[in-house]
This record gives C-alpha cells, sequence and structure tokens, in this order.
C-alpha cells in the first residue's frame, strides 16, 4: 500500500497531464472532405426529390382527396333495408311466399 | 451586420462561405472533439458530422447565440452522442455476456484505447488514467472540466455553449474536481 503523499503526488500529476496536452493539427485533407461530403449529400438528396415538384405534390393530394371521397360515398350507398334483407336472405330467414313448401 | 451576410451565404448554400466557414472553423472544432474524444481519426470524424450538421441545419439558426457558439455546441453535443454509443456498446456486449451469448465480453474501454499525438509518451499512461476517469464523472461535469482544462475555454465561453451561468460552471468544475480525486485516489490506491 502507498503512502498517502504518493497517491496525493500521482494524483496532482494526473491533473497536470491535462495541461501537458500539446494542440493537433486537423489533418491538411480534412477541409476538401468535409466540402466534398457536404456538397455531394445535398446533389444526392436534390436528385432523389427533384422530380417531385410542387405541381406533382398538390396533384397526387388532389388525387388522394378524391379517392377517399369517392371510396366514403361507396360504402354509404348501400342502404340499411338492403343489408338486412341480405343477410336474411343468406341465411333463409325471408318469409316471402316463393320459398314455401306448402304452397 | 457582416456576420449576418455571412450567416445569409451559409444559409444560401454558398460553396465559398462553407470554404470559409472551415477555414475559420476546422481547427477550433476539431481541438474539442479531440479533447472529448481522444483518438484523432474519430474526432476528425465527428468533427466532419459537426460541418455537415451546420450545413443541414443552418436554416434553424435564429442568430440568438454567435455563430461560434452554435457550432461550439452542436460540437459538444455530437462529441457526447459518440461516447454515449461507446459506452452503450459496451453495457450490450455486457449484457449480452450476461445472459449467455457467444459474443466475448469486450472488457477494453474506449478511453484505454487513446490515439492522441498531442500526448507525449511519457505522458500517456497519467493521460490514459486522466481520461479514464473523467469518462465516470456525469455528463454536466465532464463537459464543463472538459471545455475548461483540456480545451482550454474561459468561463464565459464555457457558459455561452451550455447555457449556464458562470457560477454554476464553477461550481460544476468544483464538484468535477471533487469527484477526479476521489476516483483517481480509489484508482492509485487499488494500483498494484
Amino acid at each position: 500500500m502507498e503512502s498517502n503523499k504518493n497517491i496525493q503526488e500521482k494524483i496532482d500529476n494526473t491533473f497536470k497531464a491535462a495541461q501537458a496536452i500539446e494542440p493537433v493539427s486537423v489533418s491538411p485533407f480534412f477541409k476538401d472532405k468535409t466540402m466534398q461530403r457536404m456538397f455531394s449529400e445535398k446533389e444526392e438528396e436534390k436528385v432523389a426529390w427533384s422530380w417531385f415538384s410542387p405541381k406533382l405534390q398538390l396533384a397526387t393530394l388532389a388525387c388522394v382527396v378524391v379517392i377517399n371521397v369517392i371510396a366514403f360515398t361507396q360504402v354509404n350507398k348501400t342502404s340499411y333495408d338492403e343489408n338486412i334483407n341480405q343477410f336474411a336472405e343468406s341465411y333463409g330467414l325471408t318469409t316471402s311466399d316463393s320459398n314455401s313448401l306448402l304452397n | 451586420m457582416e456576420e449576418q451576410d455571412f450567416i445569409d451565404d451559409l444559409i444560401a448554400g454558398k460553396q465559398f462561405a462553407y470554404g470559409k466557414l472551415l477555414d475559420l472553423f476546422q481547427q477550433k472544432v476539431f481541438a474539442t472533439c479531440i479533447s472529448f474524444v481522444p483518438n484523432k481519426e474519430d474526432a476528425e470524424d465527428i468533427a466532419q458530422d459537426v460541418f455537415v450538421e451546420v450545413f443541414n441545419s443552418i436554416h434553424k439558426f435564429k442568430g440568438n447565440s454567435k455563430l461560434s457558439t452554435w457550432i461550439y455546441r452542436i460540437t459538444t453535443n455530437k462529441c457526447l452522442e459518440f461516447i454515449r454509443k461507446k459506452n452503450t456498446k459496451k453495457r450490450f456486449a455486457f449484457l449480452q455476456s450476461l445472459t449467455g451469448n457467444d459474443i466475448a465480453l469486450d472488457k477494453t474501454n474506449y478511453f484505454t484505447e487513446i490515439n492522441h499525438p498531442g500526448i507525449v509518451l511519457e505522458q500517456k499512461e497519467t493521460s490514459d488514467t486522466l481520461f479514464l476517469a473523467i469518462n465516470k464523472l456525469p455528463e454536466a461535469q465532464r463537459i464543463v472540466f472538459t471545455l475548461n482544462k483540456i480545451d482550454d475555454k474561459s468561463y464565459k465561453e464555457i457558459s455561452e455553449i451550455t447555457d449556464k451561468s458562470i457560477s454554476s460552471i464553477e461550481s460544476l468544475l468544483f464538484r468535477a474536481k471533487k469527484n477526479l480525486q476521489i476516483s483517481l485516489e480509489h484508482f492509485y490506491k487499488n494500483e498494484k
């Protein structure tokens, strides 16, 4: 076990190590590499979405709205009675004469 | 007004403006990165990410602070994000070793594999210990200690970057030193 004085000396030296760190220069190609990365990413982004112009976006939105409206009206068109009759017919619950065996 | 023109050019995506930005800040941003992450390659990658982030988010810069402060804030966040990822990977590896998966436990800590050209050979071991101890500090204390003691930033600059008062910076620095003292004491006592 080391003495407390020795340990404190080591701790002080460790703190001093922070001040002894010398400045490091960035690599000479850093600027070029970063510029290339920044502007190539921008180009890629441009190419990927350039065909989807605001006019096309508006047209797509209009199409989606129209399709939704048509679908909604189609769903609401069939009446309640019609559905009930269809259900009754499917399960043989109708009271229509044509189906009676006694006639 | 001149800075505003420069910012307008950056928002417009002008290449010469980014060239100027890199000339002005590449060394400073890199210095901050290598202070947090003592590995030259990783620090350069993070510094590159910082400039790409600036490029993508410059339109969000409202001018409430200086451009340099905003850039240093991004730098600090990117560095912390990197450190968090490294620490999470280590925790994940530890959990996998507990559940009996085949992946071996990585006993080495990221901060024991220092590749910092600014650290002289005689100081390497001591610096390794220091970085290891800094990594154990709570995040707020780590930021303040690193920016002040390693990156050599003033209290005023740190206060602007972290958006905290100077008195709270002093208090965080005091607590950081105290915790480092405890941590190093423990380390050297158990050293063989």
